[in-house]
């Protein structure tokens, strides 16, 4: 056992030791490298820190709606003057929350919880897919928390009964 | 485990951590200073590329800041990328500009486009170059707000022009000719880290109103293996970490052509074990002192020789009684003698000294000198000793109490007491005797019964084993049928509760006339109920059993040679399925290396799988070959609705020519899957062609300064100048056939051209 407190660990550095070289890292920052193609005038925008990924996704979504709502509205207006426009597929414009993909409708296989092979089974009891019965042995064997885990990789929140 | 002939595992070591390079010296910024040479930059949730446009290669790395004070000299210190590994102090701070799929941290996004900005050399007061940049496939207007900004009013940019990276990828590897408009027609599907995308390009424009994003990535596949490892491997000495899966999905995953015939194969145990991959994490063996032999056996003599000295000491204390006894006895027996020759009073006297009563005390100490004695020569000769061979007498325990005076009936007393003791002895060794007979009768016959006919004996043997083992099976299944409440075991239990508390197990007329009176208990069988509804008592039937069969394996080992220790009831149960020892082999307690290995089967394609169903990991969205499957219509006359299609000829190109571009595009076996599910798709006999990005990380940049060289991007039809920023607000894009629609410019900002002066 070596002394207590008697070794730091040392920085992986290229052997330096002496204080006056710095770290690697102290190489490496660019901290005080000079900036001057940067404004400094500017002030930073409140806004940039404010918001997370739930709020920007959330306006997003209702600008969207939003932006829907008038040009609708217009076209409706522009219609009374020229019913053929409502025929005309108007091409909107696709945003971050459109393109996302559907939910899937394709039925895809079951696949066993434990091993990753094709589970043609469910355990009633905890709701974990199986492939066959050595892999039952083995649920039958965990306990609940481990299996609410196993859920829980595919995305099943359990429901407390 | 015991496998019989072990296939040389394919093992691979973790890769060490190696030390970051020193960033590369930037190329002299004279020739671009005043050229308003294009700045390039790939703003990558992964990776951040930079350059200008005139270069071959970006500089870059790791999209990720650390700012944080260094311990030793209190400095506060700021790293990019690569440099952020360096210090464990530092990997704790870093901040990405990206939260999974959205660019989100302007502070980190500010700080590391200052370190490309210095990387450039950028000596002006202003940053005065054309910046071509990506962002995200239909960006949140949010993020390109804040970009916008941060570009013209920190870095004074004179204009800025947004691509999207799939589609410059896909340009690089389909470059016309410098003069010529970009044509070509394909569906490129991006790899990005958060997401994947399919954007469909239809002469050389990208088709954004179709385009879907999968909210699938590489981050999530290999957030999606580390679960899976720590599933199968719950109690791993290390921790594993996400960079680490990072470089197995890498390195060791592939998409698998026929997912499920793949599974069908590896159902078999061998081909399991055939398809695994080992990594083996760094471990230490604890140090064992070796010890040589010259060591060890200077040890066992000194051993030898502190034993020795032990005994001699024995035997000189043993010795040293001995002769004491001898000379007391010598002493005694003198003493007795010197009775006559000596007067009473005197001889009394002495004896009281030595604290002796009278003659007959005297005796009884010589007579047990005597006998030690002549015990302590026998040891020494050594013979065994067997105490008193005759049997004592008690001659007082017949005699009437009336014929004995107080001192006889205590002696009589005590002489009861020994005798009855005597009695329990002789009867125990009897018995004792008798069950060795009896023993040895029964194991004769045995043997004779064996002799005769051994396949009878050892079947009845093997019934008996069987019938044990189905016995404490069938209590095993009776306790967990117990724990849930609702089993038909459990809720006879309850019955049977009920009915013991119930008072009116007969009817209480009937209990008044004195007719029907309980009978509970008349049979003994009857008691067992209590021990039938006792759930928490271990039950000494179990203990029973199982001393029962483990005698019955002992005489079955011993005799019957098909009998092996692998047919005993301890292996039986704790016997795993080849299958399940295939997908997880397990390692001795003390094997460290082994303990130190993950070992990855059906991980390594199901991993990638989720790309197809990102519903098994959780993710609640079509998967690739589903969005491809539900864009062909748009582009197949044949599969589309009644309505005809603007240029069919090239619409159908666009989904025959597929592009994959992104990193993770290096996924073995992307390919022939997506070729295999387009032809499912299209109709029979279409050409189609799955293809790579030359350079699936790096071709996005090149596409881009690639086409800021090109006369389109100097004409400035493509960005946005300061003052339109002003204008207009920093959400503002033209749309151009490489970026995004959403956010455009009105109509009538449309044909202002790009140059500023």
């Amino acid at each position: 056992m070596p002394p207590k407190g008697g070794f730091k660990k040392k920085v992986p550095s290229d052997g330096t030791e002496t204080p006056l070289t710095p770290t690697l890292a102290g190489q490496l920052s660019y901290l005080h490298e000079p900036r001057p193609f940067k404004n400094p005038n500017y002030t930073k925008n409140t806004n940039r820190r404010a918001k997370n990924l739930k709020t920007v996704l959330g306006q997003e979504r209702e600008r969207e709606r939003a932006e829907r709502e008038t040009r609708r509205i217009q076209r409706e207006i522009e219609a009374i003057d020229n019913p053929e426009l409502l025929d005309e597929v108007f091409e909107e414009a696709p945003t971050y929350t459109m393109i996302e993909a559907p939910p899937s409708v394709i039925p895809h296989k079951h696949l066993c919880d434990i091993t990753g092979l094709e589970a043609p089974y469910t355990d009633p009891t905890t709701g974990l897919r199986y492939h066959d019965k050595n892999v039952y042995e083995i649920i039958k064997g965990l306990s609940t928390s481990i299996a609410k885990d196993y859920l829980s990789a595919r995305g099943v929140r359990s429901i407390v009964k | 485990m015991a496998s019989e002939t072990p296939p040389p595992l394919n093992i691979h070591a973790l890769p060490t951590t190696y030390l970051p390079t020193q960033p590369p010296t930037p190329e002299p910024y004279a020739p671009h200073r005043a050229a308003r040479t294009p700045i390039v930059i790939d703003n990558g949730s992964t990776t951040l590329r930079w350059g200008f446009g005139t270069s071959d290669t970006p500089a870059g790395g790791p999209n990720a800041v650390a700012k944080y004070k260094e311990r030793k000299t209190n400095k506060p210190l700021l790293l990019f990328g690569e440099a952020i590994d360096v210090e464990s102090g530092a990997r704790g701070q870093a901040r990405t500009p990206w939260e999974g799929d959205v660019l989100l941290n302007f502070d980190a996004l500010e700080n590391a486009l200052d370190y490309a900005f210095i990387n450039l050399g950028i000596d002006t007061p202003t940053v005065d170059h054309p910046v071509l940049m990506t962002e995200r496939l239909c960006s949140p207007l949010h993020s390109r707000a804040l970009t916008s900004e941060l570009m013209f009013e920190l870095y004074s940019v004179p204009s800025l022009t947004y691509c999207v990276d799939g589609i410059m990828s896909f340009y690089q590897n389909n470059l016309p000719a410098p003069t010529d408009p970009f044509t070509e027609n394909g569906l490129v599907i991006s790899f990005n880290t958060a997401s994947t995308s399919v954007i469909p390009i239809l002469r050389g424009k990208g088709v954004l109103s179709l385009a879907k994003r999968i909210p699938w990535g590489a981050s999530q596949a290999s957030e999606y293996l580390l679960k899976l490892i720590q599933l199968k491997y719950p109690n791993f000495p290390t921790r594993v970490t996400n960079v680490q899966t990072n470089w197995m999905l890498h390195n060791f995953c592939e998409v698998a052509t026929d997912f499920h015939g793949l599974l069908r194969k590896l159902r078999d145990p061998l081909n399991l074990r055939n398809s695994e991959i080992v990594v083996q994490f760094p471990f230490a063996l604890p140090v064992t002192e070796e010890k040589t032999e010259e060591e060890l056996a200077r040890i066992a003599e000194k051993r030898k020789e502190q034993g020795r000295k032990l005994q001699e000491m024995a035997a000189k204390t043993r010795l040293e009684k001995l002769s004491q006894k001898e000379t007391d006895l010598q002493y005694l027996t003198n003493l007795k003698e010197s009775k006559g020759s000596e007067s009473r009073r005197e001889w009394v006297s002495k004896l009281q000294a030595e604290g002796i009563d009278n003659e007959a005390g005297l005796d009884e100490v010589i007579k047990k000198l005597e006998g030690d004695l002549k015990k302590a020569r026998k040891k020494e000769a050594g013979e065994v000793d067997d105490g008193p061979q005759e049997d004592p007498s008690f001659p007082l325990v017949d005699v009437p109490d009336a014929d004995l005076d107080e001192e006889q009936l205590k002696e009589k007393k005590k002489q009861k007491l020994m005798k009855a003791g005597f009695e329990a002895r002789v009867r125990a060794r009897k018995e004792k005797e008798r069950e060795r007979e009896e023993r040895e009768v029964q194991e004769r016959k045995e043997e004779e019964e064996r002799d005769m006919d051994f396949g009878g004996w050892s079947r009845k043997l093997r019934q008996e084993q069987e019938a044990l083992m189905a016995k404490i099976k069938d209590r095993a299944r009776r306790k967990a049928a117990l724990t849930d409440r609702k089993s038909a075991a459990a809720q006879a239990r309850m019955k049977n509760i009920a009915s013991l508390a119930a008072d009116d197990r007969v009817p209480k007329a009937k209990k008044r006339k004195g007719a029907g009176e309980d009978m509970f208990g008349a049979d003994d069988a009857d008691w067992a109920i209590y021990r039938k509804i006792n759930t928490a008592a271990a039950s000494d039937d179990e203990e029973d059993d199982l001393a029962q069969l483990q005698m019955i394996e002992q005489k079955l080992l011993m005799h019957d040679p098909t009998f092996t220790p692998k047919h005993t009831h301890a292996a039986l149960t704790t016997q795993r399925s080849a299958l399940m020892s295939a997908f997880r082999p397990l390692y001795e307690e003390g094997d460290i290396e082994g303990r130190t290995r993950i070992h990855l089967n059906t991980e390594r394609w199901r991993v990638c799988e989720a790309y197809f169903a990102p519903g098994m990991a959780g993710v609640d969205s079509a998967g690739l070959a589903e969005v491809v499957q539900n864009l062909v219509p748009a582009f197949v006359e044949s599969r589309s609705r009644p309505g005809t299609l603007d240029f069919p000829a090239d619409r159908a190109a666009v989904v025959q020519n597929v592009f994959l571009t992104g990193a993770a595009a290096r996924l073995p076996g992307l390919a022939p899957r997506l070729h295999a599910v387009l032809q499912s798709l299209l109709p029979p006999g279409a050409p189609v062609s799955v293809r790579m990005a030359a350079d699936p990380a790096r071709d996005a940049w090149r596409g881009m300064a690639a086409f800021s060289r090109t006369a389109e991007f100097a004409a400035g039809h493509t960005g946005v100048t300061r003052a339109m920023y002003d204008e207009h607000g920093g959400e503002r894009v033209r749309r151009w056939w490489g970026g995004n629609w959403n956010g455009e410019l009105p109509e009538d900002a449309r044909d202002q051209r790009m140059d500023v002066d």
